[in-house]
């Protein structure tokens, strides 16, 4: 159905968004090249080739300032966030979308007031359920905070679920299965895309999450990556060549999941804000 | 569906966890605001006068409408300006020009990095001294073009603005994108053949079909809007950068919560005020934006 013929109007157009897209190609290019230069290069060629590649930067700040301690964080916060996180709102949202029971549609409409008001909203009495709890600067904690925040997720499950043929339950009844051997042995399995694309869309949001452990992990040792690198950032002028280093090594999974996993984070993303 | 009592089993931890962490503290942050409280020890209550000094206090009041202010226009560059960039993008992409799968990744990339970075960005990009955009005027023989950006009360704002707007582009285009996927294709071609031209094709009869994703881009950008934080702390500070032009209400409210290190007090009644304010916009602007698409569109 589409025109493949460009007129004038579609070449401005494709010059438009090259340059535009240019930006992130030129910054990240940047980024990455400045990570392996020394400090000296840096300095008298800023934005040119690297002299030489030297992986110095990384060595300093992974082992001499313990930027690997952050990105260790990072990873067990990430992972254990998303595990807990797809385990609790695939469940809510199967034992929503399967099961008939009074109160039904007022719950489901409960469960996604949290697509409205986004969890920094209600931060101070958070702040204050966290300490009475004594979860601030826990991982325990913030692995809880990102599970509760299961709207978007949750919301994404619960589609899913819907769809599904009840015959599938059914059977399965017949075939003497109990309740909870239904949702881990047969919807979890099938529910593979859907899955794929909540953790994928969660890694992201987790992985990059700044307002959150910035309130609740105030111990330097407990910090993430995104933190240390705001640190870094604080004496910009001083530490530059290792700010660069330290992007890299943040921002490079985040990369490489987003282009692996394009599809899924891009649809994933469509899907969860289209609920007329 | 089934009628089992085993949904209570599977609601039941996710129901304790979303109540406590996500629906409890709206309902906590009302409470608060009455107090006069540091956080430990004694709670004062003082009715409404946090509120009082939200809106009444000399200074209070004015920081609270320059944040809220700030908070305003980028909602409205977000919603006059951004989202029809989304839609042009969106629907550029829709016609598969050349490259369009490139462009649809590249727009959206932004989106996947973190703020820390997304504020080294924008130090390397702006820093009047080394800052690229300004190395790149004196290389091109341009100093005139040499700019303070940040350090600019004139431009701060807008400069801060576009950066939060390339980081974020990407969501809105894509939410839009997906839903010109559901314009029937026989719509379309039925126009084609009556001549129409793109532009028409484009405003009478595909514009139409994408009201929902509009709508929910328009109320998403506009919550964003409302709890910008991020990116203005990591650029600007905790102090609202040049002259406050980077304050936002959120800032604000961190400020007087949290930021006992830097102004000698913590004051978490005035802050839960300050949320309760600010989640109370959230819900006029997010009802009326509903109340009057639902009237513009439904007629």
């Amino acid at each position: 159905m589409h025109r493949r013929r460009q007129g004038i109007g579609g070449w401005i157009a494709t010059v438009l968004l090259t340059l535009y897209c240019l930006i992130a190609l030129v910054l990240i290019g940047n980024m990455i090249l400045s990570s392996v230069k020394t400090k000296q290069d840096l300095l008298f060629n800023t934005f040119g080739l690297p002299h030489q590649i030297s992986l110095e930067n990384f060595r300093q700040i992974l082992v001499k300032d313990a930027l690997f301690r952050n990105f260790l964080n990072s990873i067990i916060l990430t992972m254990c966030s998303i595990l807990s996180l797809v385990f609790v709102s695939s469940m809510t949202a199967y034992g929503l979308a399967r099961y008939r029971f009074k109160g039904r549609n007022a719950l489901e409409f409960y469960f996604l007031l949290g697509l409205m008001f986004p969890i920094q909203i209600a931060i101070l009495p958070l702040f204050i359920i966290m300490r009475t709890l004594s979860l601030t600067n826990t991982f325990l904690g913030m692995v809880l905070l990102y599970t509760a925040n299961m709207s978007f997720s949750l919301f994404i499950f619960n589609q899913f679920f819907k769809e599904l043929p009840s015959a599938l339950h059914e059977s399965a009844i017949i075939d003497g299965a109990g309740e909870f051997a239904i949702y881990w042995r047969i919807m979890m399995p099938i529910s593979k895309p859907v899955l794929f694309t909540v953790m994928t869309v969660s890694f992201v949001q987790i992985w990059n999450d700044f307002y959150l452990p910035l309130v609740f992990l105030t111990k330097r040792s407990l910090h993430t990556l995104t933190l240390a690198i705001y640190q870094y950032l604080a004496n910009f002028l001083a530490y530059w060549n290792f700010v660069f280093a330290a992007a890299t090594l943040a921002l490079i999974p985040v990369i490489v999941v987003f282009l692996v996993f394009s599809d899924q984070i891009i649809s994933g993303l469509a899907a969860g804000s289209i609920k007329e | 569906m089934t009628k089992s009592k085993a949904y209570i089993g599977f609601i039941t931890p996710g129901f304790i966890l979303y109540s406590l962490f996500m629906i409890v503290p709206l309902g906590f942050a009302i409470y608060y605001s009455f107090f006069n409280w540091s956080g430990m020890g004694a709670m004062d209550f003082i009715g409404l006068d946090n509120f009082r000094r939200i809106f009444f206090d000399e200074r209070m009041g004015r920081i609270f409408r320059n944040a809220l202010g700030n908070n305003f226009r980028y909602m409205a560059i977000a919603v006059c300006i951004f989202i029809p960039i989304q839609i042009a993008m969106a629907y550029l992409i829709h016609l598969r020009i050349r490259g369009h799968n490139f462009f649809r990744l590249m727009i959206f990339l932004p989106y996947v990095i973190s703020p820390s970075i997304i504020g080294f960005f924008a130090l390397l990009v702006f820093d009047p001294h080394i800052g690229m955009l300004n190395t790149l005027f004196l290389t091109l023989g341009l100093p005139q073009l040499v700019n303070a950006w940040f350090g600019n009360p004139d431009i701060a704002f807008f400069v801060l603005v576009g950066v939060i707007g390339w980081n974020g582009i990407g969501v809105g285009m894509v939410i839009i994108l997906a839903n010109m996927k559901n314009i029937p294709d026989d719509v379309v071609e039925a126009s084609i053949i009556d001549g129409a031209s793109v532009w028409q094709r484009f405003w009478h009869i595909e514009l139409p079909f994408l009201k929902p994703s509009i709508v929910n881009v328009v109320v998403l950008s506009s919550i964003f809007a409302l709890t910008q934080f991020d990116i203005p702390f990591i650029v600007g500070g905790l102090n609202g950068g040049i002259d406050g032009k980077l304050d936002f209400l959120n800032l604000m409210f961190f400020r007087y919560t949290f930021g006992d290190a830097y102004f000698g007090e913590t004051a978490l009644g005035f802050g839960a005020a300050i949320s309760v304010v600010s989640f109370s916009i959230i819900l006029c602007i997010a009802l009326l934006q509903k109340l009057v698409f639902n009237r513009l569109f439904d007629r």
